[in-house]
């Protein structure tokens, strides 16, 4: 029976991972799939359309997906094809978000009735207001740090609007014509006659006014193309001198001006457009497969992780672990209080489970990317619970307490939850900055530096199990209380090890680039702080000046230094490692203090206090 | 008694606290302050004063709070005295301890070699454009007062005054090279310096009679240091030059007018002079050449990718001639001296800066570290495979 609880435990995880799997449900008249692996350049780096989409629709959403008038939920890739494609279509979902009061009035619509459809306006619904938008844009603070919350809203919405727009002159531009394989064919038969009046013009000679200007109105609305453009789809030619010269579709139709050939990729993809504009779904599928092949021949610089990079999308690996994590905390909780045996098996092996997933998120990454796995805040998130995560269970295997799952089910639950978040101001694979462009000094001295978050956290949290289980619970017994201590001890001593051979992994970085070792910069004084923090750890316990309590303590304050040198040396805005920032990281910073603060009180109350009875012996 | 408290744990802890509060309030005033000048309040000095800051919540009635933060170079001291006590009192040499000595006399090395860095390290700059060369750097911070003798067109008779011997206002000062005396009249760290008919307000009349000063109608007033880095200070001194039968003039010398406007120059016995505050430079017996600069973007957007120099070394002395490429994480080390790329002109893409640190302790860091990694990693493993000895 109890062999039955765990395995039907373990299979429930196993078939939900499993579903992740199965890609998502478009219309399944045409290849949308296919679509969304079209490849493309946008902030200096190729991915497919998919990640643009997603990363486009959270920005100027929140969310990957939203529901139309009829109520049926719209994924970001049909979203960017009817955007980009259709946009009379797509202006009137209602994509965009604006709650704040004065934007309602600004735009006079009662709050009740804003609230109706949850803030949601769509382009339609902007568009009366679109210059009154421009001008309280301008009106704003020039100084970021001290706007309003309305500048800042405003601002937002405008920036989301320039995205939007952007993103709408990508593939084509957005006025409608009947065919666009018609309307090249017909550019390309103006522009000998164009152009030979255009010359004729600029030398003061007599021209053709008539084929100047028809031709110029073609000329006009592909450099307004270009100009707009989100990102480029037409892949450099095949023996193109310069491999990474991506162009827009604009740019392409005006540099047929010079070749007086319009390139093949971007006749492809106006059949693509027509077939979908006229919901032609035989032909649509028909191009699109056309459309890939070619862009499939020119493929010479070997980007072939489109597919594995839509795939790791909607498989979305560290949301998926995140929620076993969840599972794995509760199921853990409540071995301490029945079935100790069952569920705290069932809890380890779904966490195994979570792990994996987790750890092939991480490789996904690293693959798609070609780099080492932390390049910026947000994978610095998921790395640290990754760490954190793998040293628990290292501990679990240990100690078999189902303390080690706890922590790293809590662990693995709450980095994720920071990288979820830190996740939504755009595109997590972004490129480095140049002086961070170095792959070998990213794999130790970041990795190492942050596996040291990792074991400091950790020793943090464990010790925030220690005094929740005896403040709360009687069944912090001796000897758990006495495993945790060891468990602790141990952990600080990794924590030490790799947060100082990190920080002078970075010493010898900054010795190598900059020609010194330490420059007092706020990220390496972070380092310092936890490297400092925890000698001084260590020498406590070796002095006898703390016991079980005293260091469950000590490490909790760790937990305050450790989110310091994370997250706090960031927000100064100084240095070096000044990079990534929100408003509200800071608040939710200042929170996660506070509750430090708390447990550490918690910590001190008398043991009258506690519900575990504790014997300290040494 | 005392030497039990000074080879104590318990003050190493206390030590420790100290540090981390050093290190936290030092990290916390780069905000307001800047990185070097909070280096030097904190961490090159015996105690620091930190303040309230204005900008904080409630700032205007709370900036009178003060409170002393023991500094870097009481601290150090200290972890050192009681480190060395500890071992002296209770040194056992056993296998089982190994590790910590290791440890201990990495962290010994590298305290010291940090106090080595901070006493002898120099930071300076190189400009070079592209085809050219230099043979001098430019420090970030000091400034010099130039009077060169020009008289003999092959060589020039250059006479530099450091900053600090003419930053009191009135100093006299004789230099044992030139005729006359130098006088400061005036001083200003951060000065604004304006052209009169741009200013709408009536200013008192300045007293400097020759030179830029006069001829541009200049007006000076004195303004709050800045410490940002990105920032320099408008180093500016008003000077009157005394001879033996009185003032040759009162002259205007500015280190921002280095690049803008030709020397100052006048006469004085027959021979010709010029004078000028300027940048303080370090001549170097090599010149480095500029023979292109190159920088990469990311395909399709501005960002710069990297960034790279290629410079040709001539040294007379060691008879040297030769390219190599001064790029991103890879500088160049020569003569004790390391060059790397730290920026380049955005308009004209043409010339190129260095940044030029001279550290001879540049090594200690890294055997320290070594010894202190090493120990480290000796002294959990030989721990962690006893007591798992011990479980089996």
């Amino acid at each position: 029976m109890k062999k039955a609880i765990t395995l039907s435990l373990i299979l429930f995880g196993i078939l939900y991972i499993g579903r992740s799997l199965v890609p998502p449900r478009y219309n399944p008249a045409i290849e949308v799939e296919q679509f969304a692996q079209l490849p493309l350049l946008y902030k200096g780096r190729l991915k497919p359309m998919d990640t643009t989409a997603r990363n486009a629709l959270l920005i100027i959403h929140g969310k990957q997906t939203f529901k139309d008038k009829s109520g049926e939920r719209i994924s970001a890739i049909e979203w960017l094809m009817d955007l980009t494609m259709r946009s009379d279509v797509a202006d009137n979902y209602k994509v965009f978000y604006a709650s704040h009061p004065d934007i309602l009035g600004l735009f006079n619509i009662p709050h009740e009735k804003a609230a109706d459809f949850k803030f949601n306006f769509s382009f339609n619904e902007l568009l009366p207001h679109l210059e009154e938008i421009e001008r309280q844009a301008k009106l704003a603070n020039p100084e970021a740090q001290l706007r309003t919350p309305y500048e800042r809203s405003i601002l937002k919405l405008r920036q989301d609007l320039v995205l939007y727009q952007q993103l709408a002159h990508s593939l084509t531009s957005p006025q409608f014509v009947s065919s666009l394989k018609e309307e090249y064919q017909v550019y390309l038969g103006l522009m000998p006659e164009g152009v030979r009046a255009f010359n004729q013009q600029q030398a003061g000679e007599d021209h053709n006014e008539d084929a100047l200007n028809h031709f110029m109105s073609f000329a006009h609305r592909y450099q307004i193309l270009s100009e707009t453009a989100a990102f480029s789809i037409i892949p450099p030619r095949m023996g193109s001198p310069d491999s990474t010269y991506w162009q827009s579709t604009g740019q392409s139709l005006i540099e047929t001006i010079m070749t007086g050939k319009i390139d093949e990729v971007v006749l492809a993809y106006a059949g693509v457009i027509d077939a979908y504009r006229s919901e032609n779904h035989g032909d649509f599928n028909a191009t699109l497969t056309d459309l890939q092949t070619l862009i499939d021949k020119r493929n010479n610089t070997g980007w072939n992780s489109f597919r594995s990079e839509y795939i790791f999308n909607y498989f979305s690996p560290f949301y998926l672990s995140l929620t076993i994590y969840v599972l794995v905390f509760i199921l853990v909780c409540i071995s301490w209080l029945v079935w100790p045996d069952t569920l705290g098996r069932a809890a380890y092996w779904l966490l195994i489970l979570a792990f994996s997933v987790h750890t092939l998120g991480l490789l996904a990454r690293i693959f798609i990317q070609g780099r080492p796995p932390v390049t910026n805040l947000y994978s610095s998130a998921v790395f640290v619970g990754w760490g954190a995560v793998l040293f628990s269970v290292i501990l679990e295997r240990i100690y078999r307490n189902g303390i080690g799952s706890a922590v790293a089910a809590l662990l693995g639950f709450c980095t994720l939850l920071i990288a979820h978040h830190l996740g939504g101001s755009g595109d997590t694979l972004e490129m480095m900055q140049a002086v961070l462009d170095s792959n070998f000094w990213l794999a130790t001295h970041v990795v190492t530096v942050t596996l040291g978050y990792s074991a400091t956290f950790l020793a943090g949290f464990l010790g925030l199990i220690y005094i929740c289980r005896g403040f709360l619970t009687k069944s912090l017994d001796n000897s758990t209380a006495l495993a945790i201590y060891r468990m602790v001890y141990g952990t600080v001593c990794f924590a030490l090890l790799f947060s100082f051979v990190g920080t002078v992994l970075g010493g010898i970085w900054a010795d190598q680039s900059w020609g010194r070792f330490w420059g007092w910069d706020p990220k390496e004084n972070g380092a310092l702080l936890i490297v400092i923090w925890n000698v001084l750890v260590i020498h406590a316990i070796l002095g006898k000046m703390v016991l079980q309590r005293g260091l469950m303590i000590l490490v909790v304050v760790g937990n305050i230094i450790t989110s310091w040198s994370w997250f706090g040396t960031n927000m100064l805005g100084v240095g070096l490692h000044s990079y990534g920032f929100t408003d509200s990281a800071f608040f939710w910073l200042t929170l996660f203090w506070l509750s430090q603060f708390i447990f550490i009180a918690i910590g001190l109350l008398p043991h009258g206090y506690w519900r575990s009875r504790l014997v300290v012996s040494e | 008694m005392l030497l039990k408290i000074i080879s104590s744990l318990k003050l190493t802890v206390w030590l420790l606290v100290l540090s981390l509060v050093l290190v936290f309030f030092g990290t916390l005033d780069q905000v307001h302050f800047g990185i070097r000048a909070t280096q030097q309040k904190y961490f090159e000095s015996v105690i620091a004063l930190w303040q309230y800051p204005l900008q904080w919540p409630l700032g205007e009635s709370l900036h009178w709070i003060h409170f002393p933060i023991p500094g870097g170079y009481l601290i150090g001291p200290l972890l050192l005295v009681n480190l060395i006590a500890a071992h002296a009192t209770r040194f056992v040499l056993r296998w089982n301890k190994a590790g910590i000595y290791i440890i201990h006399l990495g962290l010994i090395l590298l305290l010291l070699g940090q106090l080595n860095t901070q006493l002898f390290q120099e930071e300076n700059y190189m400009w070079v454009e592209e085809g050219k060369s230099a043979n001098y750097l430019e420090s970030h911070h000091h400034d010099e007062l130039i009077i060169t003798d020009i008289t003999d067109p092959k060589v020039d008779g250059v006479v530099s005054i450091p900053i600090d011997l003419i930053d009191k206002q009135p100093t006299s000062l004789q230099h044992p090279r030139l005729p006359f005396r130098v006088e400061t009249k005036a001083f200003y760290p951060n000065a604004a310096i304006v052209q009169r008919r741009h200013l709408t307000e009536k200013l008192p009349e300045m007293i400097f009679n020759r030179g830029l000063g006069r001829e541009k109608d200049f007006v000076v007033w004195e303004r709050p240091m800045t410490y940002m880095q990105d920032e320099r200070n408008v180093t500016t001194a008003i000077i009157e030059l005394v001879g033996t039968e009185g003032s040759l003039g009162i002259w205007l010398v500015s280190n921002v007018f280095d690049e803008k406007f030709p020397h100052q120059h006048f006469k004085y016995e027959e021979r010709d002079y010029e004078i000028a505050l300027r940048i303080k430079r370090t001549y170097l017996p090599y010149k480095i050449e500029l023979i292109d600069f190159t920088h990469d973007r990311y395909m399709g957007t501005d960002i710069p990718k990297n960034f790279s120099s290629k410079v040709r070394i001539v040294n007379p002395q060691s008879s040297e001639d030769r390219q190599t490429l001064i790029y991103m994480n890879h500088p160049l080390r020569y003569k004790g001296r390391t060059f790397f790329q730290a920026a380049f002109d955005q308009q004209t893409e043409k010339s190129s800066m260095f940044q030029v640190v001279n550290n001879p302790g540049w090594l200690i860091p890294y055997i320290s570290c070594g010894m202190i990694s090493i120990g480290l990693i000796f002294q959990f493993g030989y721990r962690f495979i006893k007591s798992s000895g011990n479980k089996n």
